[in-house]
């Protein structure tokens, strides 16, 4: 968008200056040439007030009517020519140059020149003025005046006009473009400030646009904040879609269960272990419908906050076993992720070591940009060959042990929906040491927010 | 024990009555929120177990009002969301443990039974009391390993008493505990029961172990009469 503005204006400008450029070259240029005209012009004059009769001939005096004239190769010359184009006269200047016939006599012929008016040309690298005059003696002669003036010191006043033109030009340029880029920088600046914010919603530091836009960008503003509602409340919408189907799912399938439980027919053994083949498909499916779409906007949790909660739910649920949790996250970590899948996550995850545990367990975080929550607990751990399997996306329902695997399958599931992973290795307390990697979220946005 | 159900399916509400009172508990039920916390107002229980999907008034708002009430029973949690967010919900507001449905009613008996134990403050299923053992998983009594053949109310109300044995427990509190709501109550029943106790427990009159506090009830003790 700035690009856009800079180019256009950039080629407005430049189109402008440079025809006002154009004008004004132009312009001085005709001024130098009609100076030029009225140099020679009035120096016809002189040397027709100078000139003398001399029978057939005019006779100059040798008193020099122009320095110039006197001085050879001076730029600047005269000729007298009778009417049969016999040179009369000549300028001293003229004695080392040669210009003396140029397409004179052409024009001549040509019956360019017409007595008493004056005729102008420029030629190659000169100007040259012709006047034809008849003087009244006897025998009425006609005499050509014709001078002849060098172009380069005109040219030379004309470049140095361009050169300063040029200069001045491209200082105008200059002081526009820099004016045109701060103008544009300010009148962008809300917009800058919203794309900010709009990276800040997506990074979970702020939860909405805010009102606070120019009017052009207000609307704009609105409709974000109108899909970003949009987008929270069908997520929310669809989880409770998810919950509903769950809870009309596995409501039946728990009253068949315990109806089977009653029966005492061998054949029906089967259809138990078949009711809990649907029953981990179900519940496998649905977390991964939870788990599979990638999360745009993911709010920002702490997961020591979250983990500690766990625990305290969980020593309740497990308070025969004397567990020793052993947590060491710090308070002010955050990760990006919300609130409800962490729990999802370490809920699953703290519920595994509980139940493997012996009797302890540690929770520890590295912050970064990725942080990296580690599980640790003393129990018997998980065998090497079984660890990726219990990982692997997308493991059918009915291959994964109820309880066991479903829950990581699906925390790696949720991981891998913001971007991180989940990976088990041999925990130094002996058991199993799970790893749970999420984005992290950067402290200083919240300052910010 | 009497447990009380809040489920609002009825087909489940049904299996869980039938599967609780088969294991010996006394079992009322209530079909939504309302009239869970009405049940839990009304009458002392053992346990409860509930369902936090429930109509007019949700588990987590049954469990608040039921510790709002001072109740202390031991709460057990079931829930089709198997998010945790609603398990740590259930346990935060004062539930003891958390069961996802679909669940096996065996699991379910044996969360209830530890969850009775850990209440009357015994980590352990097997309760040994001098030569007496009282094995809660396997509903048995034993007498220097040797079984003791009772029937179901009579392991009830040796239980009961076992469970709480740092106190007088007394007829009523017997009988409110050992029968639903809506039983006809009478307390020489008890008597009756606690008679057969008796003589099955300790047949040479040697040990007395249920001893009778004139006026206030009974109590399950080795300790020299004093």
């Amino acid at each position: 968008m700035r690009a856009r503005l800079l180019l256009t204006s950039t080629l407005v400008l430049g189109l402008g200056l440079g025809l006002t450029g154009w004008v004004l070259d132009r312009s001085f240029t005709a001024s130098v040439v009609a100076g030029a005209q009225e140099q020679l012009k009035l120096l016809i004059y002189s040397l027709l007030g100078a000139a003398e009769e001399d029978g057939p001939r005019l006779r100059f005096p040798s008193a020099p009517l122009e320095p110039r004239l006197q001085q050879p190769g001076s730029g600047l010359y005269a000729t007298v020519t009778d009417v049969s184009g016999t040179v009369i006269w000549q300028s001293r200047s003229l004695r080392l140059a040669d210009t003396s016939t140029n397409g004179f006599t052409e024009a001549l012929a040509d019956g360019l020149i017409v007595p008493g008016s004056f005729q102008f040309r420029q030629i190659d690298d000169q100007f040259e003025m012709f006047y034809r005059v008849i003087w009244e003696t006897e025998g009425d002669q006609t005499f050509t005046f014709r001078v002849i003036a060098d172009q380069a010191p005109f040219r030379a006043a004309i470049e140095s006009f361009r050169r300063e033109l040029m200069l001045g030009l491209a200082a105008v340029v200059a002081a526009l473009m820099g004016a045109q880029v701060l103008a544009i920088a300010w009148g962008l600046r809300p917009v800058a400030e919203m794309a900010a914010r709009v990276e800040a919603v997506e990074e979970g530091s702020r939860e909405r646009m805010g009102e606070d836009y120019p009017p052009e960008l207000a609307g704009l503003a609105r409709n974000i904040d109108r899909f970003i509602d949009h987008e929270v409340s069908s997520r929310e919408r669809y989880r409770r879609a998810m919950d509903d189907l769950a809870h009309s799912l596995k409501t039946p399938l728990a009253v068949l269960r315990n109806a089977l439980t009653a029966a005492r027919f061998e054949d029906l053994k089967l259809l138990r272990e078949q009711l809990d083949r649907m029953e981990s498909t179900v519940a496998h499916q649905l977390s991964r419908a939870m788990a599979a779409r990638p999360v745009v906007l993911a709010g920002r949790t702490a997961p020591a906050n979250v983990a500690q909660r766990l625990v305290k739910a969980l020593q309740t649920a497990y308070m025969t076993k004397n567990v020793t949790v052993e947590l060491a996250i710090p308070a002010e970590l955050l990760v990006r992720c919300d609130e409800r899948d962490l729990m999802e996550m370490l809920g699953n995850l703290l519920e595994n070591a509980f139940k493997y545990c012996t009797s302890q367990i540690a929770v520890a975080a590295e912050s970064g940009a990725t942080v990296r929550l580690t599980i640790d607990d003393d129990g018997l751990g998980v065998p090497v060959e079984l660890r990726l399997q219990l990982l692997a996306r997308g493991a059918r329902g009915d291959t994964v042990e109820p309880g066991h695997g479903i829950g990581l399958a699906v925390v790696a599931e949720l991981a891998s929906s913001y971007g991180g992973a989940l990976s088990i290795e041999t925990s130094p307390l002996g058991g199993a040491r799970v790893i749970l990697e999420l984005p992290g979220a950067p402290l200083a946005k919240s300052a910010a927010s | 024990m009497r447990v009380l159900v809040i489920e609002d399916d009825a087909g489940l509400r049904a299996q869980l009555i039938e599967n609780l009172k088969a294991a010996g508990y006394a079992v009322d039920a209530a079909a939504d929120g309302d009239e869970g916390v009405y049940f839990g107002r009304e009458y002392d229980y053992d346990a409860a177990v509930i369902d936090l999907g429930l109509p007019k008034q949700d588990g987590i708002s049954v469990i608040k009002a039921l510790r709002g009430l001072g109740r202390s029973l031991p709460i057990l949690i079931l829930t089709a969301r198997a998010h945790w967010q609603d398990k740590v919900a259930g346990l935060e507001a004062g539930a003891d443990d958390y069961l996802t449905k679909p669940f096996h009613m065996e699991e379910l008996q044996a969360r209830l039974n530890a969850l009775v134990r850990r209440a009357a403050g015994h980590a352990s299923p097997v309760i040994s009391v001098g030569p007496f053992v009282l094995d809660t998983a396997r509903k048995q009594a034993r007498i220097d390993d040797a079984p003791i053949e009772l029937t179901a109310f009579e392991y009830r109300v040796l239980e009961y008493l076992v469970l709480n044995s740092t106190r007088v427990v007394s007829k009523t509190e017997l009988t409110d505990h050992l029968y639903e709501q809506d039983f006809d109550r009478d307390s020489n029943v008890i008597e009756v029961f606690i008679g057969r106790l008796r003589r099955k427990l300790d047949p040479d009159g040697g040990l007395n172990p249920i001893r009778t506090v004139r006026g206030q009830g009974y109590r399950f003790s080795l300790d020299a009469p004093g």
